[in-house]
């Protein structure tokens, strides 16, 4: 398994590689990095298989944690009174990521919408500075939401029980997600730009075409076809989640644009010298894997 | 000995966790690895900026390279001093209408004199984020007096916000140091060396 990512990846590598001798723009650049966080979340996975997989969960809280932190930086709705509330937030990393890995499976889930969502605006109250306070109550746990719940779910895909009649396990599906919803942007920036022409969301994204959309939703769902076996999925199961993801990964992306827009930024960080931030790279696997997580979970683990 | 310590320290350990941990940035630092003297200024938010700053020498520069500190402020006791002077190798001077020692721009002047390095905040003491305060002469008069010195600006932007003057817990921020080519003063008088040192910093902020 891990030979045919590693494979999928040197192609990529080499096709864009060939792209950018040809027509070095901005979009290839796009493509290029993006393969280079693949290469990371596979080095990652590699590791976490052969060795042990608390490196994963390590690397995702990481992940988690970095996200938050760009977030908390470049946004305009958090007041310089909040620095200390927003450490709170930063604990609230390591917490989640424990339930995650112990497979404590209700703390997890509750720990940042009910407890989280309470406790950052009681400590803003015993702060004491009413003036925009309700702006922080919202925001801060929004963005909790945002790089901490979600991207946690997964590191816990790989603390499924195991399913008799399924060897691959949890690794499996948090490949098989990781790998659609990257492709996907792929696939809809590559339909996009050969046949776009009726744009989507002018105001947020002028890049985003209903052609690249469709073209990349049945992308996603043929690879999602040749991929099942990487989940116990039936075939039909399959082709669902592959539209899911398609989905939920587009409007991941949306929302980072939108807020991207807001800030008046183009990227959202610096995290690689030139290049995107990481809410950038993680922005449509911040929709789409909690989706596909119980998508999962409800059809196979409930 | 020091040496070792400082790398240890600096190196190892300070660089990767303000990297990762706090978020910190290092941008066209490479420009100055291969001088062996210079004055480092920057603008001043945070305690931060001075650990920033001394991670991103190499082992050579290390050791000949002192941070400019008020000893009104890190000499209050003896034990902050020595800690100071060790492990930041701190020069402390004391603020130009303090005490009787000696000077303090004779003491940098002799520091310079043996071929070490200096890291400088010409606005004396932490002011608000991401703004440039008045200018204390002292630069000037060091660049007036070693016109072959060179000096590198370097713009810190948003330390401010993980440590801000008066606060005590670090919380992860996303910053940056911007460094500018090296270069020596042109003017001669030490208002027009303030100057030109100010629209250096300044030039770098806008990236």
């Amino acid at each position: 398994m891990i030979a045919i990512i590693f494979a999928v990846l040197v192609f990529a590598s080499v096709l864009f590689w060939i792209m950018g001798k040809f027509n070095n723009g901005p979009q290839v650049q796009e493509l290029k990095t993006r393969t280079k966080s693949w290469w990371i979340m596979a080095a990652i996975f590699t590791i976490a298989a052969l060795v042990d997989p608390a490196v994963s969960f390590f690397a995702f809280g990481f992940l988690s944690f970095s996200a938050l932190r760009e977030l908390s930086s470049i946004s305009k709705n958090i007041r310089t009174e909040d620095r200390s509330i927003i450490f709170w937030a930063y604990l609230a990393v390591p917490i989640q990521y424990y339930f995650a890995y112990m497979g404590w499976f209700e703390p997890f889930l509750v720990f940042v919408p009910v407890f989280m969502f309470t406790w950052i605006p009681f400590v803003l109250v015993l702060k004491g500075h009413t003036k925009d306070i309700a702006r922080s109550m919202s925001v801060i746990p929004t963005h909790l939401m945002f790089t901490v719940f979600s991207i946690s779910h997964l590191a816990y895909f790989l603390s499924l029980q195991k399913l008799s009649n399924f060897s691959v396990g949890g690794r499996g599906l948090l490949l098989f997600v990781v790998f659609l919803t990257e492709m996907n942007d792929v696939f809809q920036f590559t339909w996009g730009k050969l046949f776009g022409r009726h744009k989507i969301i002018k105001k947020v994204s002028p890049n985003k075409t209903l052609e690249g959309f469709i073209g990349g939703l049945i992308s996603t769902i043929v690879a999602a076809y040749f991929l099942q076996f990487l989940t116990p999925f039936k075939t039909y199961e399959a082709l669902g989640a592959g539209l899911l993801i398609a989905c939920t990964g587009f409007v991941g992306d949306i929302i980072v644009s939108a807020i991207k827009r807001d800030f008046g930024l183009k990227d959202t960080g610096n995290a690689i010298k030139g290049h995107g931030g990481i809410l950038d790279r993680i922005d449509s696997l911040a929709i789409s894997s909690p989706f596909f997580f119980y998508y999962t979970y409800f059809l196979y683990y409930s | 000995m020091q040496r070792i310590v400082l790398f240890v320290v600096y190196r190892l350990i300070m660089r990767p966790l303000l990297r990762f941990v706090l978020g910190i940035k290092w941008d066209g630092e490479s420009d100055f690895r291969r001088y062996k003297q210079f004055i480092l200024v920057a603008n001043h938010n945070s305690h931060i900026d001075t650990m920033a700053l001394m991670s991103s020498l190499t082992l050579k520069q290390l050791q000949n390279t002192h941070p400019v500190a008020a000893s009104t402020y890190f000499g209050k006791n003896k034990w902050l001093g020595w800690l100071s002077t060790f492990f930041v190798n701190t020069i402390l001077i004391e603020r130009s209408h303090e005490g009787n020692g000696p000077k303090a721009l004779d003491v940098l002047h002799n520091h310079l004199q043996k071929g070490h390095s200096l890291i400088y905040f010409p606005e004396g003491s932490r002011g608000k984020p991401e703004e440039l305060q008045s200018f204390h002469k002292g630069i000037g008069v060091l660049l007036q007096q070693n016109p072959e010195l060179n000096y590198i600006p370097v713009w810190i932007q948003g330390t401010g916000k993980i440590l801000p003057k008066g606060a005590h817990l670090p919380v992860p921020f996303e910053a940056t140091l911007t460094f500018g080519k090296p270069r020596q003063a042109h003017a001669s008088n030490v208002d027009a060396i303030l100057d030109e040192v100010k629209n250096a910093l300044l030039s770098l902020k806008t990236n």
